[in-house]
């Protein structure tokens, strides 16, 4: 285990640096861009560029860079004139709630239709759910979105149309939180749509790959049921791949959601971003871009322990 | 004389796939003292595995078996679901090749052997089972502490032993041994092989060996039968089928392996020609004629039942 | 072996493949369905004028605004008065063909790096799948969105960027392929032939490996299509191009939806869900065809 977690340490060094120089290929003046078209007084300019490190030479900013990132210090957001890093504290639970339900559910739905899918293979209800998660997988998860906002919140509001709170609500306690809940479905259920339909599939595959494996037939010849053969033997064998994507997923979907939160102004880290686009506000990408990078890392690391814990093939 | 353990008659397996129906077993029939011990052997795509699928229900959905199976007095091919689950590993059991994948990768191999004991609630509780796990698996040669292993940490001959040993979980009636020596090398073999017969001494059971190498079976099963494209083609006493046989294909099995224990047969072997016929692509007459040495014009166009050929033999050669 | 041989082979397998396709019913649908989406981009200036889309020529035709369907056909027009048919069949153009050359890019550089790392082996290989798996680990979308927020709002860029973040998925699995037929006798017999490196890659290995190439890069597309609609939508698109994604995010940021203009937002939507489908269906025949197993036979 100490290995993987030098490996992901590495990783994440890596992103580090390409994070820093991703930021330098702009030739542009972020500062001058920021304030174009207005009058501001050069001595000012100088000032926020000397603030924001930009006169320096490259190796200076790099190594100021990794310092203060690893102090918490990501820099001034251009738009809003907070820092970075607060931004980003404040946006992480709305988007850990989202994404965390969206996965838990697209996780569980996801792998029990997958399992019925393989066990009936090739009937109805096998192309049934096939086909419905395909769909669902093929269009753009905003796209979804907007259509859900609009049939429940527009046509037949029984959503409201977004944010995570009614606007100038002063609820607490429990009266918030089912504010927050009630707010909280539609993007939820959009998300769990879009991505159900992966894990139907990997589920799917994997469970048919097991189901042409011996064993399944020795159990049955020792007078096993139908229904215990498959959660004995069957499943227990499938969900091993599947649970190191749903780790792994955790990871990615944490940045899948920016469009979603954008659809319904959820206040989370993908609204963020989709506002920091509209700047473009450089260090608050920046500060997303990293955090996003190393969420990645960090749930590939559980995915790869989880793994080995579950599975016992694997020697340590 | 009392009716035999197992009665099979007119049993005939055919499997449908994309390229059309397969007939993997044509009209087999034999039967099976209680007690005693049968051989089957033949080619692979002879159809032998499919046999001892077919006598438990254990192939594939959609696939035709037709015909009678007599399992202690059960007809196995018309029971319920019910009566045939309680009818697998009790009253018959099935040691499978010791391949890696015929034990689930994510149990320990204790859990399996336990398994069927509980699920026939031939045990009392969790505990009697372990108990009874742990004297099996000594009885088979390994070690009580190895019930905590995982598949993956034995060796194929371990991996044969505890496959033995899960078969005998519930006290079978009828052991089928399918290919149980395969991939193991020969001194293991002769371990496994003297294991297997003094099992059925002790226990008195009866014992069905199927295998593709005939050497192995001329001590160990009473009688022998020879499985070629779907059908039985020879058929008698172990030692007699195999020291003077009838049927050429039978010969040409025989010469084809060394005997255990015999050096000499290792240097002069004297195998079969060619391919066996794929099971849906059978040429017309006797299915050996293409490869038969004593071939002639009267092997068409008809294929040859059994008919006696002395000392209590039968075979399907119009030579005979 | 003469080239005319080879030809003939080659032939003979694009024929049988043909043949294998033609039965299956999925592959056949999404076939239909994206030659309808070509036809209707390549007809697109018979379909609809092209003047249509610019919103002063608009006003000038005395259009209304935010016009459903039934008053104004056939689909109605926006919030600045443009007909939504004219944006759906230009849309087209623009989604098809962005998906499609990023496709290629991705291709081309995942192929490159997955055949070169796979041949050479040693460091090289080492080297350049270090690099492979540090670009899987970086979100994609993020970075997708970082660079074309860098890089400036245009077609090419998106398609650049597009390229560079999808490629490492379609190293890792060429090389994987590459492995299996360098395992083959043949190339090492061309080795010792004295063949050079070049020609054993393109004889023996890229004939090999194109089967592969395809149903990946069939595949591709639609994450290609789906990310340039994502990116659209988060206003990275190019502002000259009307891509499906550009119109629905016009159609978000304008409130179409709390207008419930369906036919603003629905029709975009539904042309992406269809390609993206097609090409999914014609990937998975083409997979199924390349490795059997998956199609549930044993």
């Amino acid at each position: 285990m100490g290995r993987k977690a030098l490996g992901s340490a590495l990783t994440f060094v890596f992103v580090l640096v390409f994070n820093f120089f991703l930021f330098r290929i702009v030739p542009k003046d972020p500062i001058g861009s920021l304030f174009r078209g207005r009058n501001v007084p050069r001595e000012t300019l100088e000032n926020l560029r000397a603030a924001f490190g930009l006169d320096e030479p490259v190796l200076t900013q790099f190594l100021y860079y990794v310092r203060e990132t690893l102090q918490g210090n990501l820099g001034i957001s251009y738009q809003s004139r907070q820092p970075v890093w607060n931004e980003i504290v404040d946006a992480i639970p709305a988007t850990v709630a989202l994404v965390g339900a969206s996965a838990i559910f697209s996780a569980l739905i996801g792998t029990l239709l997958g399992i019925v899918a393989a066990w009936r293979r090739n009937t109805w209800k096998d192309h049934s759910i096939t086909s419905g998660t395909m769909v669902f997988y093929s269009m753009p998860d905003f796209w979804l979105g907007m259509l859900l906002l609009v049939a429940f919140a527009v046509v037949w509001p029984i959503f409201p149309v977004g944010g995570m709170v009614d606007a100038g609500s002063s609820a607490t306690g429990i009266d918030l939180l089912l504010d927050q809940l009630h707010h909280l479905f539609l993007p939820a259920l959009t998300l769990t749509l879009a991505y159900l339909g992966e894990y139907v599939l990997i589920t799917r595959s994997s469970l048919l790959e097991v189901m042409g494996e011996d064993y399944l037939i020795v159990a049955r010849a020792k007078g096993l049921r139908d229904k215990i053969v498959r959660r004995r033997h069957a499943v227990p064998n499938a969900l091993l791949p599947v649970v190191t994507l749903t780790a792994i997923n955790f990871g990615f979907v944490l940045s899948g959601a920016i469009a979603v939160e954008a659809v319904y102004s959820w206040p989370g880290l993908g609204k963020a971003t989709a506002d920091a686009i509209r700047g473009p506000d450089l260090p608050m990408l920046q500060g997303l871009f990293l955090l996003f990078s190393a969420a990645v890392i960090f749930f590939n690391f559980i995915a790869d322990v989880t793994y080995a814990y579950l599975d016992p093939r694997v020697e340590e | 004389m009392s009716e035999p353990l197992l009665s099979v008659r007119d049993l005939s397996v055919t499997y449908h796939t994309k390229g059309g129906p397969v007939p993997a077993v044509r009209g087999v029939s034999f039967d099976l003292e209680k007690g005693g011990s049968l051989g089957l052997a033949g080619e692979s795509g002879c159809g032998k595995s499919t046999l001892a699928g077919a006598l438990l229900r254990l192939l594939p959905e959609g696939t035709d078996v037709e015909g009678q199976v007599t399992l202690d007095g059960k007809d196995v091919l018309t029971l319920n679901p019910g009566g045939l689950r309680a009818v697998r590993w009790t009253a018959g059991a099935i040691v499978f090749q010791g391949a890696l994948h015929a034990l689930n990768p994510v149990q320990t191999i204790g859990q399996q052997i336990s398994e069927p004991m509980l699920v026939h609630k031939t045990v009392k509780g969790e505990k009697e089972a372990k108990t009874r796990t742990e004297s099996l698996l000594g009885r088979v040669g390994l070690p009580a502490s190895r019930a905590g292993a995982y598949p993956h940490q034995l060796s194929g001959g371990q991996r044969q032993r505890v496959l033995i040993a899960m078969a005998l979980a519930c006290d079978p009636l009828l052991l089928i041994a399918d290919e149980p020596t395969t991939a193991l090398d020969l001194m293991v073999q002769a371990q496994v092989l003297s294991l297997l017969s003094e099992l059925k001494e002790e226990r008195d059971l009866t014992l069905m060996f199927i295998t593709h190498d005939l050497s192995v079976l001329t001590y160990a099963c009473q009688r022998l039968a020879v499985m070629y494209a779907g059908r039985i083609i020879e058929e008698g006493p172990g030692r007699e089928v195999f020291a003077d046989a009838a049927h050429p294909y039978t010969r040409g099995l025989a010469a084809a392996f060394p005997t255990i224990g015999d050096m000499s047969s290792r240097l002069a072997p004297k195998g079969l020609g060619g391919d066996p016929p794929t099971p849906g692509n059978l040429p017309g007459g006797c299915p050996f004629h293409p490869r038969c040495p004593l071939a002639r014009q009267e092997c068409l166009p008809e294929e040859p039942e059994l008919r006696p050929a002395g000392g209590g033999r039968s075979a399907a050669c119009i030579l005979v | 072996m003469t080239t005319s041989l080879a030809m003939q082979r080659r032939r003979a397998t694009a024929g049988r493949m043909w043949k294998q396709f033609r039965s299956s019913r999925q592959g056949l649908l999404g076939l239909g369905v994206l030659l309808l989406f070509v036809a209707m981009a390549l007809a697109a200036p018979l379909l609809a004028d092209v003047r249509e889309l610019n919103p002063v020529f608009a006003r000038a035709q005395g259009h209304p605004q935010w016009a459903p369907p039934a008053e104004f056909g056939p689909l109605g027009t926006d919030y600045i008065r443009r007909s939504v048919w004219a944006q759906f069949v230009w849309g087209s153009r623009v989604s098809l063909f962005v998906g499609l050359a990023a496709t290629v890019l991705t291709i081309f550089i995942g192929s490159v790096v997955g055949i070169v790392s796979g041949f050479l082996g040693g460091r090289t290989d080492g080297v350049l799948m270090r690099f492979t798996e540090w670009f899987l680990v970086i979100p994609f979308l993020p970075l997708a969105i970082v660079l074309a927020s860098i890089l400036g709002r245009s077609v090419w860029n998106i398609i650049f960027v597009i390229g560079i973040t999808s490629w490492p998925g379609t190293a890792r699995l060429l090389r994987a392929q590459v492995l299996t037929v360098k395992q083959r006798l043949f190339v090492d017999r061309a080795r010792s032939l004295g063949a050079s490196g070049w020609h054993i890659v393109s004889r023996h290995i890229l004939p090999n490996v194109s089967g592969l190439i395809l149903a990946n890069a069939t595949l591709a597309v639609p994450i290609s299509i789906l990310t340039e609609t994502t990116l659209s939508f988060l206003g990275l698109g190019d502002p000259a191009s009307a891509s499906w994604g550009k119109t629905l995010e016009e159609a978000f940021v304008n409130g179409a939806m709390i207008r419930n203009a369906w036919w603003y937002f629905l029709p975009a939507g539904l042309g992406i869900l269809a390609v993206v489908l097609a090409f999914t269906l014609i990937g998975r025949t083409l997979e199924e065809i390349a490795n059997p197993r998956l199609s549930g036979e044993r």
